[in-house]
């Protein structure tokens, strides 16, 4: 491969990737706090795309601003849908918890089916195709667009957790439950925020998508399973890890991408997934099982 | 739980041979449900007497396919509590073994459908041993499986010799039992009848021998149950072989009553949660009445609402289906035969009272 | 013959050494107690010899036979079984179904199995209580149930893991019994307890473990005027018998 290729492949697969961090954050963020996979990521994720493409056809509103809209809406449904059907398995056995989830997954997806059809949408912003050029690179701007906003949207998640009496609780609860509960964090209410918040940043990451995708009441499934792969990779429940593997796993999607065919660079996904699965289960940031 | 001992207070009646059935079945409730399943089998084989539209013949076939799947399930997840959740991976390569020896190789699917079986059988040894080599716990090896699923997903939409993305389909011009294809639905429901019988037989006799039992031990205690001798890493791999041969077989099937199978298709998260997890799980996983009765509950009553209340519109039964796991995991975690059960129990203390002394002084 | 002879064993989880150099030797028809303050690591050795852990270094022989490194099912089918110090019932089946878990380790025919599981039962006195769900039984006879499973596997040798913890002094006289009538079917008996009554009565010759390492073994006569012991953890137990 020459170089101008491989510089241009390892960009476009970095910008994706970018998405793929933010997506997963919200999933390693429920995880680390409640010790739960969020099977139905993904159809947040749609929800929140959904959401930018009424906004869009209904009010004209670009994207990049209703994706306030849409991450205040999908953060209120996923604090109910925790509150309301969540907490009642957080001690149940895993196995009615997961079922739970694809439930719900499943429930989201016919709904939108129902309502909206399961013809695909689109949103056609009047810069969707415009490109910047950089010496030889050519950088698609919503791609770049994309990348940023989730950087941005990652950092001040970030920020949130680390420095924001709120963010500090959730770090609390997320490290040891019992402590948190003995300083009096309502733990509750704690668990209902974490999981509206993922939801809500994995909604933005959708929402940053849809110039480039089509829009499809499925979409979330595979997001969701990539979002898998990059937690696992980035090691369950670690925030940088989650953004650092999803550059990762972007960037070896490409590749599989250019060399196999983008319909199967998934395999690529489920290849390196499977590896860390087997030989590092705890992922890049975690320590090797005993 | 095993035979109760009647505790009566008197000289019991003779009884007859029939009377003696009847009382063994109403005092173990495993007997029970195994009468309730072989009388529900019995009463669908009389359906076509009264049901001649293909319509719904077709909606039994399928309830009564998704029973036979969900006996397999519930045989790996619920008696011995493995978190296999992508179980549709047996089925989808069961179904597309089955098509690619009957088009390829001309194998009829009487010999084809067993085979199948033993082909998903071969990828639950494979799955079994990755897994304790290389000690994948819960979580982790539900996401395997899920992988795993999209992983061979992507394989067959690739591999042109089982028909990549354009699928495999049979040849339906002439119907005969030979190749099991048939211009009626009788036949396949009967088919379907003989496959769901022997699954709640299986399931029965794993149940009440020591193969079952320390199922359920490894489900409720993996670490006492090896303490007592059970090997843990042998019994696992049991189950899920058992769970998914005859999964495969049930693809098999599902293959001869399509007749068209394709990646996307079987593959899917979405067939998963229909064929494989909701009836058990409605029905009562981790029992034996629970997928025969959750599929012949769950199958009409979702084409129903879809038939009837929303004029078929699309995403009807995901809805359905969706608000069905939802509802059971939070509301009825034992299922309908959880339900029936306690009605049982409560039905017996009220005919058998005497027995309630004995249980008060043994807590005292 | 010598029934199980620990030799040297040390674990270590990480930079925390939890039993260290740790010997013992038991012969059929012994009643040894193994005491020490908590986090003394008494359960840690006890789960080496029971193969829940690998030891770093040392030997586990049983019977003559070398079984470090054996699964824990293994162990048991050569004559080791143990308890649980936090008991663990297979909630979801009958106390019957329970013991025969532990019976078909001898047996894969269901009404053997069936057989000797009621006569295990009998000898923990349960025989009333077969079909009550096991997740149903109080924390006594959870306790029992535990003991009557692993007895119905058979053992030359018993593991007892805090058994009386929690128990009322009445019950707690009532699995002394129990014991004793294990020991003289000839079952080998090592103890882990706290309840000093229990094991002043029971054993006849008592290990000390303090920080995983053997301070004392002896007689019970001995143990409890040895200056070490009093001094580690006899001291905290006076004042429980005093009550």
């Amino acid at each position: 491969m020459q170089f101008d290729t491989f510089l241009q492949t390892l960009v476009n697969g970095l910008f994706i990737g970018g998405v793929y961090g933010l997506v997963s954050i919200g999933l390693t963020l429920i995880y680390g706090v409640m010790l739960i996979l969020n099977f139905a990521h993904g159809e947040f994720m749609m929800l929140g795309m959904y959401v930018a493409f009424w906004a869009f056809t209904l009010g004209g509103l670009d994207p990049y601003v209703s994706v306030v809209i849409a991450a205040a809406l999908i953060f209120l449904l996923g604090a109910a849908i925790q509150r309301g059907l969540i907490q009642r398995v957080l001690t149940a056995h895993p196995l009615n918890q997961i079922v739970l989830l694809l439930g719900v997954s499943t429930l989201l997806i016919g709904l939108v089916q129902f309502f909206w059809t399961a013809d695909p949408r689109a949103i056609h912003v009047p810069y969707e195709t415009e490109v910047i050029q950089v010496g030889f690179l050519r950088l698609s701007i919503p791609r770049m667009v994309a990348f940023f906003a989730s950087l941005v949207t990652s950092v001040a998640l970030y920020v949130f957790l680390q420095y924001t009496k709120t963010g500090k609780a959730i770090r609390a609860v997320s490290q040891n439950r019992d402590a948190a509960l003995l300083m009096g964090i309502d733990v509750k209410y704690i668990y209902m925020l974490t999981f509206g918040l993922g939801a809500a940043v994995t909604a933005a990451a959708g929402v940053f998508l849809t110039p480039t995708f089509r829009i499809l009441p499925t979409i979330g499934q595979s997001f969701s399973v990539t979002a898998f792969v990059v937690v696992v990779l980035g090691t369950m429940g670690n925030f940088i890890g989650a953004f650092v593997g999803g550059l990762i796993i972007g960037v070896v999607e490409v590749f599989a991408g250019y060399y196999l065919g983008g319909d199967v660079k998934i395999i690529a996904s489920m290849t390196v997934f499977i590896l860390v699965l087997l030989f590092r289960p705890a992922g890049l940031f975690g320590r090797k099982r005993a | 739980m095993s035979a109760v001992k009647n505790s009566a207070s008197g000289p019991k009646p003779a009884r007859g041979p029939l009377g003696r059935l009847w009382h063994a079945i109403w005092a173990d409730w495993d007997l029970m449900q195994l009468a309730i399943s072989v009388l529900l089998v019995v009463a669908i084989g009389f359906a076509p007497l009264v049901i001649r539209s293909p319509y719904y013949l077709g909606i039994l076939i399928l309830a009564v396919l998704y029973g036979y799947v969900g006996i397999s399930w519930n045989i790996v997840a619920g008696f011995a509590g493995q978190l296999l959740i992508a179980h549709i991976i047996f089925i989808a390569l069961g179904a597309y073994t089955t098509v690619v020896l009957y088009t390829r190789f001309n194998i009829m699917p009487w010999i084809g459908i067993p085979a199948s079986g033993v082909v998903a059988a071969g990828l639950g040894l494979v799955i079994a041993l990755i897994t304790l080599r290389y000690g994948l716990k819960a979580d982790y090896f539900a996401l395997f499986t899920i992988a795993l699923m999209v992983a061979l997903k992507t394989l067959f939409l690739k591999w042109e010799f089982v028909g990549a993305a354009v699928g495999m389909g049979l040849r339906l011009n002439e119907p005969s039992w030979e190749k099991m294809i048939f211009s009626t639905k009788e036949p396949y429901l009967y088919i379907g009848l003989a496959l769901l019988l022997a699954g709640i037989l299986v399931q029965f006799w794993i149940y009440r021998s020591k193969l079952g039992k320390y199922f359920l031990a490894l489900r409720e205690d993996e670490a006492a149950a090896a303490a007592l001798g059970v090997n843990t890493s042998l019994y696992k791999t049991l189950a899920l072989l058992i769970g998914s041969a005859m999964g495969g077989i049930g693809g098999g099937y599902y293959m001869m009553y399509v007749t068209f199978v394709e990646p996307p298709q079987v593959f899917d998260l979405g067939l998963n949660v229909e064929l494989v997890l909701a009836a058990p799980i409605i029905g009562g996983l981790g029992s034996l009445l629970g997928p025969v009765l959750g599929a012949l509950i769950n199958k009409p009553l979702a084409e129903l609402i879809r038939g009837t209340l929303t004029a078929g519109r699309s995403g009807t039964t995901l809805i359905v289906y969706g608000a069905f796991l939802v509802a059971s995991i939070l509301f009825m975690p034992r299922g309908i035969t959880g339900l029936i059960q306690d009605g049982y129990l409560r039905l017996k203390r009220r005919l058998v009272p005497e027995r309630e002394e004995e249980v008060r002084r043994d807590i005292a | 013959m010598t029934l199980l002879e620990v030799q040297g064993i040390v674990k270590q989880f990480g930079g925390l050494t939890a039993v260290n150099d740790f010997s013992l030797s038991l012969d059929r028809g012994d009643i040894v107690g193994l005491i020490g303050p908590n986090g003394a690591g008494k359960t840690t050795a006890f789960n080496v010899i029971a193969g829940f852990y690998r030891p770093n270094s040392g030997r586990v022989r049983f019977g003559g036979r070398d079984i470090t490194g054996l699964r824990p099912d293994q162990i048991c089918k050569l004559g080791l079984a143990r308890t649980f110090q936090v008991v663990r019932p297979f909630g979801a089946l009958s106390v019957l179904e329970n013991v025969m878990i532990g019976a078909y380790a001898r047996t894969n025919d269901k009404a053997t199995a069936k057989a000797k599981a009621e006569e295990a039962l009998e000898a923990l006195g349960m025989t009333g209580l077969a079909e009550r769900a096991a997740r149903d039984l109080p924390i006594a006879g959870r306790k029992r149930l535990e003991i009557a499973r692993a007895l119905a596997t058979e053992p030359q040798l018993l593991l007892l893991d805090e058994t009386m913890a929690g128990l009322r002094s009445a019950e707690t006289d009532e699995v002394i019994e129990m014991v004793r009538k294990l020991s003289q079917r000839g079952i080998a008996i090592l103890l882990v307890e706290h309840v000093m009554k229990v094991v002043m009565s029971l054993a006849q010759r008592i290990v000390v473990l303090h920080h995983g390492e053997k301070i004392a073994e002896g007689q019970p006569s001995e143990i409890v005027r040895d200056r070490q012991v009093i001094d580690a953890y006899l001291g905290e137990v006076e004042s429980d018998a005093a009550r």
